[in-house]
């Protein structure tokens, strides 16, 4: 599994962990991990199997990527690690932390909600008109007013670099991630057994993973620290680069 | 679920990178004329320069002005990202010299604009970098051209001056298949007329000077960067799969993916050759494209009405201008271009250079003057003027002779205008 950057991991090494959303790769994580390789903190920003510059068979649930993820530390004799989430990357992390709480020290979801039920229509398109389900993807994926840009990060539209950055990805994957967000079950319970410091980052006007549909599974971790962002969307590290590195850094 | 709809270019025109200024509520862009930006602290401001925060440090970089023109051109053309610069001739080294360095060899046009002809010619070879000239028309000649260091295929999507329409389609995929990028200049049909990522070409510059702004008031280019081309495909282009001494080893195609190259040209060619665009004249820019549309289509009607005029008339031995039928891509210019050929085209005059001496000099509306896209209708002899550093069988590919004329036709009302041509032609052809 590629990760990003290519650091030899110190012994006894904590990694941060970072797990990219559907049809996404690390590049997604670049600001964040700059800042925390600057503190000299150990980062790895992965590309699940089958997406960005990862080889390897599409994995088609949660779980499934989750047992990839730890099998990577395990490869690399982590004990323990941070993981931030995003989107599908949230449930990810979920998984992760509920299967082997014993094994993740803090936890930050960001875009996230359960259930992540997936419209049937979009499914549909994603497995037959792939462009037609990364439109509607990079539509939703923004709050109204990042559609029409003002982009804090100079000169970058935003819209169109989302869908790039799917247009990229492997046949199938696309198809796949929905699948796997909305086979997804069992996260409130899931949620009870994580141990870990958490925290949930979620933008108020994220029409994929709207707030409303965090509330249940904000109920169900302990004293989980909830960050909302006015007016972003679902891509908050997009939307608003600088505040979700100023969560990040408080939850790390 | 019904597909979304994303905003028309005209809606794009008026708002693209830009909600009013949080601090007054300024509904038109402000211009943020300061060289620099104050950090809240030294944290933030080692974060802004290690790239692990968004923000401005020094607009010869990046600038908020600059980023709502860089944003609305980025939008207009469905690429990822652009950036702004002193003039289009600015825009093309930074294009070129993102990806391309000494021992780089590049494929172009033989139709191009004097001001990248030269550069091409004869200044780029004193960096080591060479271009063979080609007639992109010819698919073989691209092909049979095409070398072990070539990085780059630039043509423009209108030629100048003979307006060969730039198969983008064809020549996009000669490029790709050799992993090559395509560079085009659409400066001539702007967003407006042709979006040419939608029809494969990878990267694209503007000289903003002409119809983009459309005043002529100011010089600026841009370069925009379509996000589709796999840099990381092949070993050819190092500056953006390798590590980079200039910025921390910084590998760009890792770090940013599909805006790799951007992120490059930005870090490197904004920062090193420091060819800038006034935050002033990234709010005149702006002004302009937000008539765009508007402009464009008056640009085009008159355009359509001038060509008919001079196509019947008797001093007029002929006009070159893809949407009459005599012209070699006819046919091409109705598939990709259907809105328009653009408002700049030649024509020949019966008679010889002192025929079209005396035309220029009895007009009255159009001024002559070494430009084109501006809303006031201008002309010029190229072969005197902005070729004149071509030789003569450079020239001659080209189309241009001693009689060719350049008209780049403006917004005024048409009736005029054709009544300055006629007495002009009249004046100028009277035995």
């Amino acid at each position: 599994m590629f990760y990003f950057p290519t650091i030899k991991l110190k012994k006894n090494s904590e990694p941060i962990v970072f797990i990219h959303g559907t049809g996404m790769d690390h590049s997604v994580w670049t600001l964040p991990v700059r800042y925390f390789s600057r503190k000299k903190r150990d980062v790895l920003s992965i590309d699940l199997p089958g997406h960005g510059k990862s080889s390897g068979k599409l994995i088609s649930s949660i779980s499934g990527f989750s047992d990839q993820v730890f099998q990577l530390l395990d490869n690399n004799s982590i004990k323990k690690c941070s993981i931030v989430g995003h989107s599908m990357g949230s449930l990810i992390a979920l998984e992760m932390a509920s299967s082997q709480p014993h094994r993740i020290k803090a936890m930050s979801l960001i875009g996230t909600a359960f259930p992540m039920q997936v419209n049937d229509q979009l499914l549909q398109f994603a497995k037959s008109d792939v462009q037609k389900a990364i439109d509607i993807l990079t539509f939703m994926g923004y709050s109204n007013q990042a559609r029409i840009g003002r982009n804090k990060n100079p000169g970058m539209w935003m819209t169109e670099s989302t869908r790039r950055l799917m247009q990229r990805s492997n046949k199938g994957v696309i198809y796949n991630d929905l699948l796997a967000c909305s086979n997804f079950k069992g996260g409130l319970e899931k949620a009870k057994k994580v141990t870990a410091k958490v925290q949930l980052i979620l933008g108020s006007n994220d029409f994929l993973t709207p707030t409303r549909k965090a509330v249940d599974l904000i109920d169900s971790f302990k004293n989980p620290d909830v960050k909302e962002i006015v007016n972003s969307g679902h891509t908050l590290m997009v939307e608003d680069p600088n505040k979700v590195l100023d969560y990040l850094i408080e939850a790390l | 679920m019904k597909k979304p709809k994303d905003l028309k270019p005209s809606t794009l025109s008026l708002h693209a990178g830009q909600r009013p200024d949080s601090d007054f509520g300024a509904r038109a862009t402000p211009i943020y004329q300061s060289s620099s930006f104050v950090f809240p602290d030294t944290e933030t401001a080692a974060g802004i320069f290690n790239v692990e925060r968004a923000g401005h440090v020094y607009s010869r970089i990046t600038n908020p002005t600059n980023a709502v023109l860089e944003e609305r051109i980025s939008a207009l053309e469905g690429g990822i990202g652009a950036i702004t610069t002193a003039s289009g001739q600015a825009a093309l080294v930074l294009a070129i010299t993102t990806i391309l360095e000494k021992g780089s060899h590049l494929i172009a046009s033989k139709s191009l604009y004097g001001g990248s002809h030269n550069l091409l010619e004869y200044t780029l070879p004193r960096f080591g970098i060479d271009t063979t000239f080609v007639d992109l028309r010819k698919t073989n000649d691209i092909k049979k051209n095409i070398k072990k260091n070539t990085k780059l295929i630039f043509g423009e999507t209108l030629g100048n001056p003979g307006l060969d329409v730039l198969n983008i389609p064809k020549v996009s995929k000669i490029a790709h298949d050799n992993n090559i990028p395509l560079l085009v200049d659409s400066t001539f049909t702007t967003p407006y007329l042709m979006q040419p990522l939608s029809l494969g070409a990878d990267l694209i510059f503007h000289s903003a000077t002409k119809f983009l702004s459309g005043h002529g008031v100011v010089i600026g280019g841009l370069l925009v960067d379509g996000g589709k081309f796999d840099w990381g495909s092949s070993a050819k282009f190092k500056t953006l799969t390798e590590p980079y001494e200039g910025f921390h080893d910084m590998n760009f195609v890792d770090e940013y993916g599909p805006a790799a190259y951007i992120n490059r040209a930005r870090k490197e060619g904004a920062r090193d050759f420091g060819a800038c665009m006034s935050p002033h004249t990234a709010f005149l820019v702006l002004q302009g494209i937000e008539t765009l549309s508007l402009r464009m289509e008056r640009h085009i009607q008159n355009t359509r009405s001038i060509v008919d005029f001079l196509d019947s008339h008797q001093s007029v031995k002929s006009v070159c201008y893809p949407e009459l039928d005599n012209h070699p891509d006819h046919k091409l210019a109705k598939d990709i271009l259907p809105k328009g050929c653009g408002a700049v085209f030649t024509f020949q005059l019966e008679g010889n250079k002192e025929t079209g001496k005396k035309f220029i000099e009895q007009l009255n509306l159009f001024s002559h003057l070494a430009n084109v896209g501006d809303a006031k209708s201008l002309v010029i002899h190229p072969a005197s003027t902005t070729h004149h550093r071509m030789s003569n069988d450079a020239l001659k590919k080209a189309g241009i002779t001693e009689s060719t004329i350049r008209l780049s036709v403006g917004i005024e009302d048409c009736d005029d205008l054709i009544e300055d041509l006629d007495e002009a032609l009249t004046y100028s052809t009277r035995k």
